[in-house]
């Protein structure tokens, strides 16, 4: 037990997780700002960030249901952090501690959208319920397209759930993304992504310059330091869920470690130009490419991985 | 020993419902009490069942209270071959959770049904419906079981009717219904009596090669899926929900009609029938069509039970998935999900009938704010939403994860239907996905935002009310923290059998976990708490919020959805219940009826012409 809360707390855990996502974070907004033509945050910036909110004073909406507003983003850390863990211990090569297989996994990387969408409600803003409204329908949205990228690899996997066993294959007989099938589902993948961290052009839950961040719109201070706390995990464990599925996995020896974070830079630097070259969508506008584009290609990919392409 | 709980659990409550009709209604509390009372022994009885090994037996109907070789004696002791009783590890089961909804809706009635909203008699057809429920599930025989399955159609009937104005007709259109499902398993009995099969349910193992197989297994499953509420047969349980008292929902549609109509289809699916591979497909889509028409219903609602009501449908879904796979991995999951179902579902209605008991209010968009004045209802409606939407680590998660796995190992054989894996799978998570979004809007729309003027005296901490929900809730963290190895293991694989995980779920560890990123998170708030928490008003872009207009309609939360044309229209469409298979039947009798009443045209000539007509008819077929 002692074991399975220091790999939750401190590595792969919260500590190393905050850290690496911090540092994707700051790669985010660098790359954001040169292709501004500004010269972007310094390295530690983002930890900058958070460590000034937690000294602000916080304000608590008069009409909240105090204890979810509060605990809500708690449970998004304790979400994002899980799911963190349960990818980065197989992605590590790690059989040993806790672990869980590809479904718990996707159903852990809903619930700090889930925490967001309580916290909005919880606030007793009628923006942020708007906030909330959209990000559940976001959530409908994409939930059937991951889920049909993560059946497709299961297929591909021979009916394997254990992400170790998913990356064993990989090393075996070369990553998934290498074939058709692998590039569509890949293509899927990046946009749930996009999706679930709330980027461009899916932020339409937080919205900033039409509903004034949304579901976050009355969080301040520690509580808000919290989420991005879980924000930035959430950046790390999305495209680390991403590398291990089609991407053949990470490794944390040797020269691997070069190409692991190449990998990881790679997902995040895709992000990144997606989210700065795109306008926002319209919540149906979201939908529909979701339910309609998005699934044909992942129902074509399945065919396709079911005939061996 | 087995002999004598096994009647105690059943005619205990019923000699003790008859019994309650003798007192008057004014002692409507002095019947609770005793209602209760034969709940807590009742649900001791099925404890010590619980335990005791499986056994097969007759019923002793009192044939030794008559003379040898009178009448009566002699007609019981014939009886008596129709009386064939058997436990095992399903039914013991199913009568422990038979025992605990007894008791924790009969505390709740109790305090719940005021004079106004009362049916007559409540508590006798609560009793005698709980005997009921205990004989059909550990009945052999299945004319016996039959016979006490047809007594509960009858009380649920009785359980509605007279609580408002508008609750005949719904009284009337589920007794129509389910005593039609019944009338078509006498059929089904038929068919199994004229291929020859002993009428034992233990025993019977039919193929469905044949034509009159299938027929048999079909009649059956249209029984079972009545009583369950799942698709097409569902359309009684939202409009019962909607319109039943709550305590009377939290009891049947809820939890027992679930726990009688599932188990019934466990015993068809799993023992009494082999499936073929069409059946199995067509279990399967019944199945995943079920959550998804359900859930997409419940969506769209306004209406605070009717919303519950229609997931009490979608929830059947995944029970009837889990059951139609087959595997043992698929029956644990189908088993476990109709516990936590009827765990959360009840629980969900009991605080649906809280909320509508304090504010007299049926639609979402009338409420909100409520957490603050009914803390223990709202903590409750909280963990039974997360439960019932899966989210980990709640047992809810638990069981449809069993599912999700036993759908994937599925995949693995040849079959069409095993082939069609990644349809069943898609179709159940997205359906988990719109449960939650239906949740969101339930939750915000009743417990959170500003609290209205009116409801702030509102006092909500009534005992008897808040202690129903607070147990279940608690049983259903219980069941999810200590799932995968206490609950599983223990009592789910005693009757599924044992089986492997493809996957794997640790549901303690990562409850402590969660357990310990609470505390610390608390902790940092405490430490925080320097710099200061002030209250303030929300911000709402500069403007000041007018409570009357200004808040965000949660009932709309989904309206973008009906954006769609396709989707709109049938949303349209269901509103108007060109969907609903008693509409359909009802409006097709009385379209044949309608053609028909000419012939009645009290004119002696049409008449005359009609028997002239029949007559030679008769000539022509006999000559």
């Amino acid at each position: 037990m002692l074991r399975d809360i220091f790999y939750f707390l401190i590595f792969p855990g919260l500590l190393f997780a905050f850290a690496g996502g911090g540092f994707l974070s700051w790669f985010d907004r660098k790359v954001t700002a040169r292709l501004q033509f500004r010269v972007g945050p310094p390295l530690l910036q983002p930890f900058y960030d958070c460590i000034k909110l937690f000294g602000k004073e916080t304000i608590i909406p008069a009409d909240s249901a105090q204890g979810l507003f509060f605990l809500s983003p708690v449970f998004a850390v304790a979400g994002a952090v899980l799911s963190c863990v349960l990818i980065l211990l197989p992605a590590f090569g790690m059989t040993s501690g806790f672990a869980g297989d590809i479904i718990v996994v996707f159903y852990l990387l809903m619930i700090p959208s889930l925490s967001y969408i309580i916290g909005a409600i919880a606030s007793g803003n009628p923006l942020a319920g708007l906030g909330a409204s959209r990000e559940m329908k976001l959530i409908i949205g994409y939930e059937l397209s991951l889920l049909l990228v993560v059946a497709a690899v299961i297929m591909k996997a021979g009916h394997s759930l254990s992400l170790h066993e998913i990356i064993a294959i990989q090393q075996q007989q070369g990553a998934f993304i290498w074939s058709l099938s692998g590039i569509l589902l890949f293509i899927v993948a990046m946009m749930c992504v996009q999706a679930k961290l709330a980027f461009v052009p899916f932020d339409i839950a937080d919205a900033e310059t039409e509903i004034a961040g949304g579901i976050f719109i009355e969080y301040s201070g520690t509580i808000l330091a919290m989420v991005k706390i879980a924000k930035s995990v959430m950046l790390l464990a999305l495209p680390s869920f991403v590398a291990v599925l089609l991407l053949g996995g990470l490794y944390f020896y040797g020269i691997h470690i070069f190409w692991s974070i190449l990998k990881i830079l790679g997902v995040v630097l895709l992000i990144t130009l997606v989210r700065n070259t795109n306008p926002r969508l319209t919540t149906g506008q979201s939908m529909r490419f979701f339910f309609i584009w998005m699934n044909l290609i992942a129902v074509v990919a399945i065919v396709m991985t079911y005939i061996g392409w | 020993m087995f002999m004598s709980e096994l009647h105690i659990v059943i005619f205990l409550p019923v000699i003790a419902g008859i019994l309650l009709f003798l007192l008057p209604e004014r002692v409507f509390t002095l019947k609770g009490v005793l209602s209760v009372l034969v709940a807590a022994v009742c649900l001791i009885f099925s404890f010590i069942l619980y335990f005791e090994t499986a056994a097969t037996g007759t019923l002793n109907l009192g044939k030794e209270f008559f003379k040898d070789g009178s009448l009566l004696n002699t007609l019981l002791k014939q009886t008596e071959s129709f009386a064939a009783m058997h436990t095992d590890n399903l039914s013991k089961l199913i009568v422990l959770f038979v025992g605990l909804f007894t008791l924790i809706v009969s505390v709740y009635s109790t305090g719940y049904l005021f004079p106004k909203i009362r049916p007559r008699h409540y508590f006798s057809y609560f009793l005698i419906t709980a005997g009921c429920a205990n004989g059909a599930v550990l009945a052999d025989h299945m004319l016996l079981f039959i016979f006490f399955w047809g007594i509960m159609g009858l009380t649920l009937y009785k359980l509605i009717k007279g609580h408002t104005s508008i609750s005949a007709s719904t009284a009337k259109k589920t007794f129509i219904m389910i005593g039609a499902s019944d009338g078509i398993m006498i059929l089904g009995i038929a068919v199994i009596m004229h291929l020859g099969f002993p009428l034992s349910i233990s025993a019977m193992d039919i193929h469905t090669g044949s034509f009159a197989g299938v027929a048999a297994f079909l009649c059956l499953a249209a029984g079972a899926f009545t009583k369950a509420g799942a698709f097409p047969f569902h359309t009684w349980v939202p409009d019962y929900a909607s319109y039943a008292p709550a305590s009377s929902s939290a009891f049947l549609p809820a939890s027992l009609d679930k726990l009688l109509g599932i188990y019934f289809l466990a015993r068809l699916c799993n023992s009494m029938f082999v499936l073929n591979d069409w059946l199995t497909l067509l279990m399967l889509f019944a199945g995943v069509g079920t959550i998804i028409i359900g859930v997409m219903m419940a969506l769209m609602q306004k209406d605070y039970k009717r919303l519950l009501g229609y997931h009490a449908v979608s929830q059947v879904g995944y029970m009837v998935t889990g059951f139609a796979l087959g595997t043992p991995l698929g029956i644990a999951g189908g088993l476990f999900h109709l516990i936590n179902n009827a765990l959360y579902k009840s629980g969900l209605f009991l605080a649906a009938g809280h909320v509508e008991r304090l504010t007299g209010r049926h639609t979402i968009d009338d409420l909100g704010g409520l957490s603050k004045v009914m803390p223990v209802t709202f903590f409750s409606v909280f963990v039974f939403s997360l439960a019932i939407s899966g989210v980990p680590p709640l047992n809810g998660f638990a069981s449809k994860w069993l599912i999700y796995q036993g759908i994937i190992e599925f995949g693995e054989g040849p079959g069409l239907a095993n082939q069609l894996w990644v349809v069943w799978l898609a179709l159940a998570i997205i359906g988990s996905a719109l449960t939650l979004a239906s949740f969101i809007k339930f939750i915000s729309g009743i417990f959170l935002g500003h609290t209205k003027s009116i409801y702030r005296s509102v006092r909500g901490k009534d005992m008897l009310y808040c202690l129903p929900q607070a147990v279940l809730a608690i049983i259903c963290i219980i069941f999810g923290v200590f799932a995968s190895n206490w609950v599983i293991p223990g009592i789910i694989q005693k009757v599924s059998g044992d089986f492997a995980y493809p996957g794997i779920w640790e549901s303690s560890t990562v409850s402590v976990l969660v357990m310990i990123s609470i505390f610390a998170g608390l902790t940092i708030y405490w430490l925080m708490r320097g710099r200061g928490f002030r209250v303030d008003k929300a911000f709402v872009l500069g403007e000041t919020q007018d409570h009357k207009t200004g808040g965000y309609p949660s009932g709309e939360y989904y309206k973008t959805i009906t954006g769609n044309q396709v989707i709109r229209m049938i949303y349209r469409g269901a509103e108007k219940k060109y969907f609903d298979i008693y509409d359909i039947a009802r409006e097709t009798v009385l379209g044949i009826s309608k053609r028909l009443s000419w012939l009645h045209s009290g004119i002696l000539p049409v008449y005359l012409i009609w028997i002239i007509a029949g007559l030679l008819v008769m000539l022509i077929i006999f000559m």
